[in-house]
């Protein structure tokens, strides 16, 4: 193989430079161009230009391959190096005082781990200082080497814990100068929005609506400290065993993690389910991404599933950006129109089509839950389900509609000989008003009331005041005779029947 | 935790709908964070705060990126991204070297301004060309070396770079002198074909 008539072609020339080293081919051809000083001239001629070999003897000064590791990603601790928990924790940990224990950190004696995410790692412990139990969160050592990710944990968890509010997860300390930084927040016994709903399914209206008034007041309290949440999610939402509270966990540390992955480009972490659509484009967020995520989380909490779903967290984005949601009262019909209207708001796309704060949003849903509770056992649309539940006392029920049935009647001709053009607002409209005040409206009385019926509005006020007393009484009644169903039926008759009058009573209509 | 994420690459990538923007964004990321992060060192800069350099300037360029629509007269958004980041840099180092080091200006800032607005000055104009142009180089040469087997590397390395002569090299890596050429050419074709994709130039078919 070395004559000038088996010269190698330029074909394969491109082939020696391009392909496996120790391919057959690449063998093959190497062999002989390796003997010939023709084909290395070839060579030479096609694998570079002046270009390059400048730049190749100029720019080289200072590469230093093994210490550079610029591949994307090499921050993020592989698979590999998290298999081991437990040498992974004790890297960040001191050995521990006490032989049960995991290790130590600070004052805190280490107990277990109870969960690790792409910020770090969180700890049950010991404060051995003031002896009651912590969670200690230590940021993950691709964080703590991040300068910029290191000063907004710092930054951001000083600021967290300013907000003290008892739907808040308390802050106690934060070590920003540690090897690894850390903070100590307050210990919470119990189970994620997220575990609880994996775990027992949607929830019911009542436990949606008391997630939402306790989850909206939490980020109202930051909001005023001028702390935006921008990761609400089930995750971060904590149910207290054994009580119904909800504490928000991990204000502010999103950014954190922000920081670090911005440069390693690509690295997408779990499903993005929850952010704002103002996130998903880049853009700046504002205290109203917490409440589209608020919504997010309540849609999740009423059917078990986050309301913008898709196979690859590209295409949960490209939803949360451009297609509307399903309506909540379509996925589950358990929830009242009003509840459905208020997530629909949150879930706005526009940040200033949403409510204005945080507060708002517990206000109404508040509102709602009152009213609700007052509903149901109280006239129109609660004796429907009132009556599936209570075949015996039906007929009763029954009764109570007439005499709304009767009211209605009585204030029509009222409304015809006042001529007035809301003649379509019957009495009937009132009681359906009174219980169901529309979203975002502060006042519990009717909206569109008959007013035709009242003189002024004192008489208005009254009358809605005592319609929901009675509305009230009814309800106790409705409870005692479930909790009793031995009750005398004729007691309960005479009491309904009591109520049927106070309902005259109160009637306008009666009243020349 | 499940859900941690980086959105700015996920919104860029709704932002452009075009996979060779995304691949410009990709290796406008893998030049400029080391790039950045070194000249902010050779200014003097701590490591902390050459980090927090190194994320002020790409946040600043990915919000910028709002900024740009597809329009053929723009020409292509690699160059136009390019452009922005490099008018960016010159402004900054500009400024650094007329100002105390102290005190940081908000960079976004800086972004907007033609480069005629503070006149750059021509040594730091060449010199971020130069350093650009080396990270570049890096960068290819990083992806190269895992390419190729380590002793045609380091024949690469030494008569390329260190200045042996083929017989010097094929003494001291014990190969023949015609591999040595060989290997040498394979890294030099592969580094051209490398630097030639980070500057978003498509891939002449292998060489000529």
């Amino acid at each position: 193989m070395n004559n000038s008539d088996s010269h190698v072609t330029d074909g394969q020339l491109r082939v020696l430079m391009y392909e496996q080293e120790d391919s057959v081919e690449s063998v093959e051809i190497a062999r002989h161009v390796e003997t010939c000083e023709t084909c290395q001239a070839r060579l030479t001629d096609l694998s570079s230009d002046s270009q390059i070999e400048l730049e190749a003897s100029h720019l080289f000064s200072g590469y230093e391959p093994a210490v550079r590791g610029v591949s994307p990603g090499s921050g993020i601790p592989s698979n590999a190096a998290m298999q081991s928990e437990v040498e992974f924790d004790k890297g960040l940990l001191g050995p521990p005082t006490h032989p049960e224990m995991l290790g130590r950190i600070g004052r805190y004696e280490i107990e277990r781990r109870i969960g690790s995410g792409g910020m770090g790692v969180v700890f049950k412990a010991i404060d051995t200082e003031l002896n009651r139990p912590v969670a200690v969160k230590i940021l993950a050592p691709h964080l703590s080497r991040n300068g910029a990710a290191r000063q907004r944990f710092s930054r951001e968890s000083r600021a967290a814990a300013a907000v003290v509010h008892e739907h808040v997860v308390a802050i106690h300390n934060v070590e920003a100068n540690a090897e690894h930084p850390y903070l100590v927040m307050q210990y919470v016994s119990g189970e994620s929005l997220q575990s609880r709903v994996d775990r027992t399914g949607p929830m019911s209206v009542e436990q949606i609506l008391r997630i939402g008034v306790q989850a909206a007041r939490g980020l109202a309290a930051a909001h005023l400290q001028g702390i935006v949440h921008r990761d609400i999610k089930p995750a971060n939402i904590l149910l207290e065993d054994g009580v119904e509270r909800l504490l928000i966990t991990d204000f502010g540390l999103a950014r954190t993690v922000d920081d670090a992955s911005l440069t390693h480009t690509g690295v997408v972490a779990g499903t993005p389910a929850y952010m704002s659509p103002e996130q998903a484009s880049g853009d700046a967020v504002d205290h109203r991404c917490d409440l589209f995520s608020l919504g997010s989380v309540l849609y999740f909490v009423a059917t078990g599933h986050p309301p913008f779903r898709a196979e690859r967290a590209m295409g949960v984005l490209h939803r949360i950006c451009h297609h509307r949601h399903r309506p909540l009262w379509q996925v589950n019909s358990n929830v009242p129109d009003e509840l459905s209207a208020v997530i629909d708001r949150l879930l706005e796309k526009r940040p200033s089509k949403r409510f204005t704060s945080a507060s708002t949003v517990a206000d109404v849903m508040a509102h709602i839950l009152q009213s609700l509770q007052n509903r149901r056992p109280s006239l129109m649309m609660g004796l429907r389900s009132w009556q599936r539940r209570h075949r015996l006392v039906s007929w009763m029920a029954a009764a109570v509609l007439l005499v709304v049935a009767g009211l209605a009647a009585k204030s029509l001709p009222n409304l015809e000989r006042n001529d007035r053009s809301t003649a379509s607002t019957t009495a009937t409209d009132t009681q359906v008003s009174t219980m169901g005040p529309l979203t975002g409206s502060q006042s519990t009385a009717p909206q569109n009331s008959n007013a035709v019926a009242f003189t002024d509005a004192d008489d208005r006020s009254a009358f809605d005041e005592r319609l929901t007393e009675i509305a009230n009484s009814l309800q106790v009644l409705e409870v005692r005779h479930d909790s009793n169903p031995s009750d005398p039926f004729q007691e309960f008759q005479l009491e309904l029947r009591s109520l049927e009058q106070s309902l005259h009573q109160i009637d306008p209509t009666n009243n020349p | 935790m499940r859900q941690a994420i980086s959105d700015t690459r996920n919104s860029l990538l709704l932002r452009l709908s075009d996979k060779h923007d995304i691949a410009a964004w990709d290796q406008f990321v893998a030049i400029y964070q080391p790039l950045v992060f070194r000249l902010a060192r050779s200014k003097g800069f701590q490591e902390a705060d050459a980090h927090d350099i190194v994320q002020e300037v790409l946040l600043a360029v990915s919000k910028a990126i709002h900024r740009w629509e597809p329009n053929p007269a723009r020409g292509r958004f690699r160059d136009w991204l390019f452009r922005i980041a490099r008018n960016l840099m010159i402004n900054f180092l500009t400024r650094r070297k007329h100002q105390s080091l102290v005190g940081s200006e908000c960079i976004a800032e800086l972004i907007d301004l033609q480069p005629a607005a503070t006149e750059p000055d021509p040594d730091v104009t060449r010199e971020f060309e130069l350093e650009y142009r080396r990270e570049r180089f890096w960068l290819a040469a990083d992806k190269v070396r895992q390419q190729v087997k380590p002793h045609t590397w380091d024949a690469f390395r030494l008569t390329a770079i260190e200045e042996y002569s083929v017989a010097e090299a094929a003494r001291e890596l014990d190969m023949k002198e015609g591999s040595v050429v060989v290997a040498r050419c394979r890294v030099l074709a592969r580094l051209r074909t490398a630097v030639a994709e980070l500057e978003g130039q498509p891939d002449e078919e292998h060489g000529k």
